[in-house]
């Protein structure tokens, strides 16, 4: 049975991170169209510090999920900050030793379910959680294959949900203040969720 | 004492505001503690950053934080999850605006106010730009008939400035030891009456120069609350 460890969880956020600096001006620029255009350099900033973080100076996944959560809370700066670093954290907490796929698949629904309940959002509000809620459901229904084929099930429904935000009305965040306005662009939030779910299944398991 | 916390995006903004507070703030108020600005001196919040400043800024009494917007509020929200949970009962996120609930908070503070009703000062802290705006005021004190005991004093305001937040807190502080209930009504320009111990209801009745204030005084104590509201605007209402 494969499981999930330390190195391998180093490996996913050191993928998250150089996708993040990729897309850094993709990400602004949807912000720029909906919000305040500072997604992308804030995520950048945040993964650039997590990136920075050796995982040799950690006991444990857990341990080094919980700092790459603080981390975020206090280098990202915006919204984006206490979302992440809710769902690090929150994932860190219910992640088992050794964790199986049934055992990350309980970490990644504490951790959207923080995201929901810190953001008091819930999905077709035009948020991150478009992205992350049906991911979820597609690893759960995917969990029996093991954890790569859960996550590359997840990642596909992520950007199903991402792509599917374009057409909706912002009810939450900076992109709520356009109203009808903020339909017709794709929420840079959802977008971003989407890449750390591809690089969860490109590092995972 | 309860404490205030600012959250910001902008550590010149939270400055700028903590400024203004305490310019109209009676000196015995404690110091604001601020939680604003990103890590390279940019804009952002910090839900660790504002953590620590809840710890800072409470000395048992509770904290009030004001926030601006956005990620403020989040990671205010977050920093509560941080501290210990019995500190974190004691800590109320306003949602006021950031500048008139931070004045309005302040000098409630200042004047004795527990944490109830510095956040219920915060919330009214847009009535006297509402009131003069004709947007209404939010809340209406209905308040008791005053009884056939009670005492009516007439108050010609005098103040360049009329009744602006540095006397109303005067006025909300020296009522504050008796045991009695004070009204206040603009009898020059009508409007809504208000309860003395509100320096926010005080603002909103839109006092100005020249304006007469009718205030009602009922209660065990009316006879010394009356004389110490009139020792209070004989001396000009310590702006003179």
């Amino acid at each position: 049975m494969t499981t999930v460890d330390l190195a391998q969880t180093q490996a996913w956020l050191a993928d998250f991170a150089a996708a993040i600096h990729e897309n850094a001006a993709l990400l602004t620029d949807l912000d720029r169209q909906i919000g305040d255009a500072d997604h992308g350099s804030n995520m950048d900033r945040g993964l650039t510090a997590v990136a920075a973080l050796n995982a040799d100076d950690f006991a444990d996944t857990a341990a080094y999920l919980k700092k790459v959560g603080m981390t975020l809370v206090s280098t990202v700066g915006g919204a984006s900050g206490p979302l992440y670093g809710t769902f690090f954290l929150r994932f860190a907490g219910a992640l088992p030793a050794a964790a199986d796929a049934a055992g990350l698949g309980a970490a990644l629904r504490a951790g959207v379910e923080g995201v929901a309940a810190r953001g008091r959002a819930e999905e077709g509000d035009k948020t991150m959680l478009d992205a992350l809620a049906p991911a979820l459901r597609a690893y759960d229904e995917a969990v029996g294959e093991g954890v790569r084929p859960a996550l590359e099930a997840a990642a596909a429904a992520a950007a199903t949900g991402r792509d599917a935000t374009v057409p909706l009305v912002a009810r939450k965040g900076r992109a709520s203040y356009l109203g009808e306005r903020s339909a017709g662009h794709q929420d840079p939030g959802a977008t971003s969720a989407t890449l750390l779910l591809e690089s969860a299944a490109r590092n995972l398991g | 004492m309860i404490g205030i916390v600012v959250v910001s995006h902008s550590a010149s903004l939270a400055e700028a505001a903590v400024s203004l507070a305490l310019e109209v703030a009676p000196p015995s108020s404690r110091p604001i503690v601020l939680a604003a600005g990103g890590v390279d001196g940019g804009l952002g919040t910090d839900a660790a950053a504002i953590a620590a400043a809840l710890g800072e800024a409470d000395s048992g009494d509770g904290v009030l934080v004001l926030v601006d917007l956005g990620s403020a509020v989040l990671s205010a929200e977050m920093a509560c999850e941080f501290i210990d949970p019995d500190a974190a009962a004691r800590v109320r996120i306003s949602p006021a605006p950031l500048v008139e609930g931070l004045v309005a908070a302040t000098v409630a503070a200042a004047i004795g106010g527990d944490l109830a009703t510095c956040d219920a000062e915060a919330r009214r802290g847009c009535e006297a730009k509402g009131e003069h705006l004709g947007a209404g005021s939010a809340e209406v004190d209905a308040g008791q008939a005053p009884s056939s005991g009670a005492r009516v004093l007439e108050l010609r305001i005098d103040l360049p400035h009329g009744l602006h937040a540095r006397p109303a807190a005067a006025i909300a502080s020296a009522l504050a030891p008796f045991d009695a209930q004070v009204t206040l009504q603009n009898v020059t320009r009508g409007g809504d009456s208000t309860e003395a111990d509100s320096p926010m209801g005080i603002l909103a009745l839109g006092v100005r120069q020249g304006d007469v204030v009718e205030a009602t005084v009922d209660g065990p104590d009316a006879d010394a609350a009356a004389a110490a509201l009139q020792t209070l605007a004989d001396a000009g209402f310590g702006e003179s």
